[in-house]
């Protein structure tokens, strides 16, 4: 019987890269129909095949590593190495609209009236809901960290409630957000101002809400005992992506 | 009567409890048995039907999309002259 003399993970052909590639082109086109013929089919199209593409080739991925033992310690450094390179990309991409920001507040010009805000901009008061947002993402990294440790330690009930915490904030925080940008006088049109600020806040929140999905399903695989003491690189993954 | 509410109570606190603990058992080493079987399916179909149905969903909205596309393409290439 042939067999791998190697630790690493020779896997098995997929279709995923195909339809993740095809799923792009109806995104992309999709968006030009939209905004060029006003017609939404190719767009909600190219959503649906990327979300089929992304549950089939995570649940893949899921497989691979806890029912069929792949992802020995070499392979999981590679993981990890991977998890941290596309995070460094995040943060470069954030710098750009940090980059945006500070050029155009810190030597605000003429035509806005040489002052930031803008003449007649009302921004929203940052020691608001604001104010309230940042401490809630700052528990739950406190709650998060604590869902680790319980982990490591084998306390399974702790683990449970501190993720579900974890969780629950995350939501609390996409709903304030969500109420803020209801309340702002401003739109993404209003200038500078308008453009920096929801461009920012408006990625910051996709993230969180991206971040929120993956420790459901961490929350989902904890409760079907995928994650040992020693070996729950998924939950690092997305506390790693949660912290950032 | 009020025995009755009490039974009914304990009834279904013990009928609850046992079916969470039913959907939330322990069941990785079944799994881990039918996605080690030496088959030779590949991951993304090794699963059983529903992986086959869900696959052939994807591939058909995928190809079927891409042709909708380039056929979109072909119609804003050549536009229609208004009277």
């Amino acid at each position: 019987m042939t067999h791998q003399t190697h630790a690493y993970h020779m896997v098995n052909p997929s279709p995923w890269p195909l339809t993740g590639a095809l799923s792009a082109l109806l995104l992309t086109s999709g968006l030009a129909m939209w905004f060029h013929y006003n017609t939404l089919t190719l767009l909600y199209l190219g959503l649906l095949t990327n979300m089929l593409t992304m549950y089939q080739w995570w649940r893949d991925i899921v497989r691979e590593g806890t029912y069929q033992g792949h992802h020995t310690p070499i392979v999981q450094k590679g993981l990890r190495y991977g998890m941290i390179l596309f995070i460094v990309s995040e943060v470069f991409f954030f710098a750009g609209f940090f980059w945006a920001f500070y050029h155009s507040s810190l030597v605000p010009t003429h035509d806005l009236g040489g002052c930031w805000p803008p003449t007649g901009i009302i921004p929203l008061n940052p020691l608001e809901v604001p104010l309230l947002n940042t401490s809630v993402l700052l528990a739950s990294g406190v709650s998060i960290t604590w869902a680790h440790h319980s982990l490591m330690e084998g306390k399974r009930n702790n683990m449970n409630q501190a993720l579900l915490i974890t969780i629950g904030l995350g939501v609390y925080f996409t709903a304030l957000q969500a109420s803020e940008y209801l309340e702002t006088s401003f739109s993404i049109s209003d200038g500078i101002y308008g453009s920096t600020f929801f461009m920012a806040t408006g990625f910051h929140g996709l993230h969180v809400i991206i971040g929120s999905t993956f420790l459901m399903v961490c929350l989902l695989r904890q409760l079907k005992y995928h994650f040992t003491s020693k070996h729950h690189f998924g939950f690092e993954a997305a506390a790693w992506y949660w912290h950032f | 009567m009020l025995r009755n509410l009490l039974a009914l109570r304990q009834v279904t606190q013990r009928t609850i409890s046992t079916t969470s603990r039913r959907h939330f058992e322990n069941k990785v080493s079944e799994k881990q048995k039918l996605f080690q079987e030496d088959n030779g399916i590949p991951v993304h179909l090794k699963g059983g039907t529903s992986d086959a149905l869900l696959y052939r969903l994807t591939m058909a909205l995928t190809l079927g999309g891409t042709v909708y596309a380039i056929y979109q393409l072909a119609m804003a290439s050549f536009p229609k002259k208004q009277n």
